[in-house]
């Protein structure tokens, strides 16, 4: 398995202690009851064995997993170290939306007692850190105790990812431990803490270096916020230092050692940016026409969204199976710009959670990515990082952690289900972004859902190589562009019967969008469009005040048609005839490219033929630069000055015919 | 009042071509944009919807160059500004295709403009990629109601949308197309083909309102904004002055051969710059001595302003470099527009000194070759781009960058231009 090695890591090397004490056969696995880790660079060996509390590395370097030891084993080839665990919970770990059923605030040393069956109790024996100290607080009502080390952690409730509940002291015995001294039942209880290891991490962490500040566990709150935002470089180097110190354990090296210290304080990470807020809040809507308006905008969030109900209950079954079996899995959505692809997964979203509130289902997390809200594919990583954890990586870096994540066997993980919005912007030569971003999800442990989301139906086959294509599988769905049947269904279901609009009026602009793209967002914003029409020709003639078919007519005129024909009639008499001289240069070369020269001496028997004093040349390429500037023809080769070359961006049917009208 | 007698006629001329000075070289906003009422409202009403209720809307105002949108924005905006409810709550942020040639740069302009990067301290906030996620933060924490309105104006819409993947664009527009702070997204272009030029993504993202900005002036009204152009405002601190100066603009106005350079003008171009730059060249030749505006100051304004500028520098050239001139086109005549190198040209003139001349002196090859080099120079003459670059100076080919009347009009009035070189110009056959 290849494996980033994304931090500073402690090489670290397991052995089982003394003979196994027991086998099954049937599993063929042998028990032991204890095993040592030896750090390297340190010469005394930390032991952990059953019953013990110990730390299980994890996502967060500074927090790492809680358990407690149950059971070790290995299999028959003895290589593969496995442990079965009693998993505790930080209150960083319960979701977010559950923490407040606490009813007080957290200690900050307080962990839970973790009860959930579905929750895998197995992990890998290398992933051990350490042991830690753990004091039992039964009954609940008794404070925490002051003044103790921060090293040891408190449990008073046990937390069944429902509810926290009064911790039975039953619960924590370990059921075939028969070394654990029993739990006293009044009073703190430590148990005795064989290795400093973890302690001393941790010590390295939070900036404690000398032992007397140990001792009294006190230190400046602006010295460990200082090192608590540090880099994680800088952590690293601590701890590192911090190992030097123990063994060699010099005064020129504990001076050393302080400069290491970050001594200004930084910026918070996440710095909150927020547009100033009004002076007074915004009107709200007045008349039937403005509630309407502000109705059919597409900003404002309808209350159901129809005409989708076969691609909602598509997508829901496939990311409420995928969450619920906790497994993962790919699906692709194409279609074309506004047919409602990025709003149907967010309703699916929004349901999903309800039901995760109403414990339905189980919880998952969602992230949200927009292939052009980036600069750059592979700040893909970043974000997907950053919205995980808060985080903030380099894209190499992020990929790593993340690449982890997915991929490392932890316990009580959520399912993530991930949206990619705008999927084609993550292309890049080697197709790497896409790849990992297909590849996770089929990993054992990653429990990853990625929805994404293109225009086009073809991507797949087209712009990715096949190892990609394979990885984001068959799970495909097409939004079709809208009927027009159904374009009239959502303005009248978002009007919600607010009468602004006649009936033939509103079938008349979903018909015409219909014809013509089936975006949703063009229909909404022509209907805006023509009660603005509406309004301000109603104060003129006293009609009905609705939206009628005139003003949608108006309306429609207004987004569609094309502005050359206008934008030629309202030229000026020398431009015109520049436009008749060059398709009077066209006919005559036969070809739909001339040079100015050639149209020039055109325009100048047009000029005499029509009675005008003739222009002179620098005129006449003013004229002819202005015409290209809007576009009406296409110029090229400024440079050539004469022999400019002219094309006409306008058909020469149109041309004729806007001069004609007038 | 003994104030306003106290002013000399000295001062009332400065004072009148200050005035109108500022109002044609457009540093002053006029009260209200002319002929385009209509558009003046829809923005108004569009953007004064965006800063009361909250509506984040998009729109592109399109004309030709020189019609007057920048005024007409400049126009909406001073009236937003004058409205109690808009004053306080509206953030404008202005960007110009021009100057913000990539998103990377427009990011940090709009991140500077809304004042944003005070919230982080000191931080100087590095990548690209930084900088979007925070400006898209930032707009994404606000709300309809709560949050003020942020105007962007995209100046030269059109070269934003050459931006990689047209970033930005999407950006703003999605924004105003979702429930985040509200936005009005205005673009400014003079391309009547801006939309095909947008991402399907992204013109989708747009909300397709167009607001065009044709001139459909009759003469009669351009004729009218002339005089109003040119009149003095009622509030000018000498009555009397002004009074005499706007009867004398009414009466030029009305003259026949005003008429005809306003015509000839009029049917050129219709927009107000090009105007202006004929009023403001009469209006500078108005002094004390000189205190009212004559018809000869637009007759000469006119003429400078439609003056072909290479028969200026025709006017400038020696005799022999004349003859070099006629003799190209004599070939051009000849070989219908072909190329030609020096050393036909050099034969030509040859041929003429033999033949016709009898004032011409006769010059030696590189006194004809350094004349030939001075027509390079002055661009009169350029080298066919060729992918053969070693070719001898005399014979590489050359095209004439003049046209046959060009080249005739600069004869008539060149002074005391040979008779047989005229002669020559206009014989069909060298």
């Amino acid at each position: 398995m290849s494996r980033y090695i994304t931090r500073l890591r402690m090489r670290r090397t397991y052995k089982w202690n003394g003979r196994p004490v027991g086998e099954d056969r049937k599993l063929k696995r042998q028990y032991y009851e204890s095993m040592s880790i030896s750090v390297e660079g340190k010469t005394e060996d930390a032991t952990v064995s059953l019953g013990q509390y110990i730390l299980i590395e994890g996502d967060d370097d500074d927090n790492p997993f809680v358990a407690q030891l149950l059971k070790l084993y290995t299999d028959d080839s003895g290589k593969k170290k496995t442990a079965v665990l009693q998993w505790f919970v930080r209150m960083c770990e319960v979701p977010q939306n559950k923490r407040k059923l606490l009813g007080r605030d957290p200690h900050p040393q307080e962990i839970f007692f973790y009860q959930d069956r579905s929750c895998d109790n197995e992990v890998d024996g290398e992933t051990i850190l350490g042991a830690v100290q753990v004091g039992i607080y039964v009954p609940v009502q008794d404070p925490f105790p002051v003044g103790k080390s921060r090293d040891i952690l408190f449990v008073k409730l046990l937390w069944d990812t429902k509810s926290f509940r009064a911790l039975d002291p039953e619960l924590m015995q370990p059921s075939q431990s028969p070394k654990s001294p029993p739990p006293s039942s009044r009073g703190p209880q430590t148990r005795a803490l064989p290795t400093p290891d973890p302690s001393v991490m941790k010590r390295a962490m939070s900036g404690i270096l000398t032992r007397g500040s140990m001792s009294t566990g006190k230190m400046s709150s602006s010295e460990a916020e200082s090192l608590h935002s540090a880099s994680k470089l800088s952590a690293a180097k601590a701890l590192s230092a911090k190992r030097r110190s123990q063994a060699v354990s010099g005064p020129q090296v504990r001076k050393k050692l302080d400069l290491c210290t970050p001594a200004t304080p930084r910026t918070p990470r996440h710095a909150t940016p927020s547009i100033p807020s009004r002076t007074a809040p915004a009107r709200k809507p007045g008349n039937v026409l403005e509630e309407a308006r502000a109705r059919l905008h597409v900003s404002s969030v309808p209350e159901s969204l129809p005409c989708r109900e076969q691609e909602f209950q598509d997508i829901y079954n496939f990311v409420e199976s995928k969450v619920i079996d906790g497994t993962g899995g790919c699906m692709y959505i194409s279609g074309v710009p506004g047919t409602g692809k990025t709003a149907t997964v967010h309703e699916v979203i929004r349901s999903l959670q309800q039901s995760a509130e109403q414990d339905e289902i189980p919880h998952f997390r969602f992230i949200e990515i927009n292939g052009m809200k980036m600069t750059d594919p592979h700040q893909a990583y970043v974000q997907i990082l950053q919205k995980l954890t808060d985080q903030k990586a380099t894209p190499d870096h992020a990929a790593a952690l993340l690449e982890k994540r997915f991929s490392a066997p932890a316990p009580k993980k959520e399912t993530v289900v991930l949206l990619v919005d705008e999927l084609d912007l993550l292309w890049t030569r080697k197709q790497n972004v896409m790849y990992n971003l297909f590849d996770w999800p089929t990993r054992r442990n990653a429990r990853l859902v990625v929805l994404t989301i293109a225009n086009t139906m073809d991507l797949p086959e087209r712009i990715m190589i096949n190892r990609v294509a394979s990885r984001l599988g068959l799970t495909r769905m097409s939004f079709q562009p809208y009927t027009f049947k159904q374009l009239q269904q959502i303005i009248t279901s978002r009007l919600n019967r607010v009468k602004a609009f006649e009936e033939d009026a509103l079938q008349l602009v979903s018909r015409k969008v219909a014809a013509l793209s089936g975006d949703a967002r063009r229909c909404l914003d022509i209907c805006r469009r023509a009660t603005e029409i509406c309004e301000h020709s109603g104060s003129q003639k006293n009609s009905s005040g609705l939206v009628g078919m005139s003003h949608v007519m108006e309306a429609l005129d207004e987004m569609f048609s094309s502005s050359y024909i206008s934008a030629i009639r309202c030229a000026s008499v020398q431009e015109q005839l520049f436009l008749r001289a060059v398709i009077a240069e066209f006919r005559r070369l036969g070809l739909e490219e001339a040079t100015f020269q050639q149209v020039f001496v055109q325009h100048q028997a047009l000029c005499r033929v029509e009675g005008l004093q003739p222009a002179n040349v620098s005129e006449g390429l003013t004229v002819c630069q202005r015409l290209g500037s809007c576009r009406l023809l296409l110029l090229e080769g400024s440079r050539l000055d004469l022999f400019l070359r002219i094309r006409l961006n306008v058909s020469q049917d149109d041309v004729l015919y806007a001069l004609k009208a007038d | 009042m003994s104030k306003r007698r106290s002013l000399t006629e000295a001062q009332c001329v400065s004072l009148a071509q200050k005035l109108l000075r500022e109002r044609l070289c457009h540093q002053k906003l006029p009260d209200r944009p002319l002929a385009l009422d209509s558009q003046y409202k829809h923005l108004l009403e569009l953007l004064r919807r965006t800063a009361v209720h909250g509506e984040s809307n998009s729109v592109l105002i399109v004309g030709p160059r020189g019609s007057g949108k920048t005024m007409l924005l400049g126009c909406v905006l001073r009236e937003l500004m004058s409205l109690k409810e808009a004053q306080k709550n509206v953030l404008l942020v202005e960007l110009n295709g021009l100057l913000q040639t990539d998103d990377k740069i427009a990011l940090k302009e709009i991140t500077r403009q809304l004042h944003l990067e005070n919230v982080v301290g000191d931080k100087v906030f590095g990548s690209f990629a930084e900088n979007l996620a925070f400006l898209l933060e930032a707009l994404k924490k606000g709300d309809k109601s709560s949050s003020r309105p942020v105007v962007f104006v995209l100046d030269e819409f059109d070269l934003f949308a050459h931006h990689k993947n047209q970033t930005l664009l999407y950006n703003l527009l999605d924004v105003s197309q979702s429930a985040q702070t509200p936005v009005a997204v205005l673009g400014l272009t003079c391309r009547l083909d801006v939309l095909e030029l947008l991402e399907k993504r992204v013109k989708s993202r747009f909300s397709h309102r167009q607001i065009h900005l044709f001139s459909s002036l009759s003469f009669a009204q351009y004729v009218d904004a002339v005089r109003a152009q040119l009149s003095l405002p009622p509030d000018f601190p000498d009555p009397k002055f002004s009074d005499a100066w706007n009867h004398s603009v009414t009466k030029l106005c009305e003259e026949k051969s005003v008429e005809e350079i306003l015509r000839r003008h009029f049917n050129s171009s219709k927009d107000f710059r090009s105007l202006h730059s004929l009023l403001f060249l009469s209006v500078s030749r108005v002094s004390v001595s000189h205190s009212t505006l004559h018809e000869a100051d637009l007759l000469e304004a006119s003429r400078l302003i439609s003056a072909d500028s290479k028969a200026i520098i025709l006017h400038g050239l020696s005799i022999l470099e004349l003859c070099l001139i006629i003799a190209m086109k004599h070939l051009n005549d000849t070989y219908d527009g072909e190329p030609f190198n020096f050393q036909m040209v050099h034969n030509e003139f040859k041929k003429f000194i033999q033949r016709k001349s009898h004032s011409i002196h006769k010059f030696e090859k590189p006194v004809v070759m350094k004349a030939f080099e001075h027509l390079l120079q002055l661009e009169l003459v350029r080298p066919v781009d060729s992918g053969v670059c070693k070719v001898q100076r005399e014979y590489q080919l050359m095209r004439l960058m003049l046209e046959h009347g060009q080249v005739m009009e600069a004869l008539q009035r060149y002074p005391q231009c040979p008779t047989d070189v005229k002669q020559w110009a206009l014989s069909a056959f060298a």
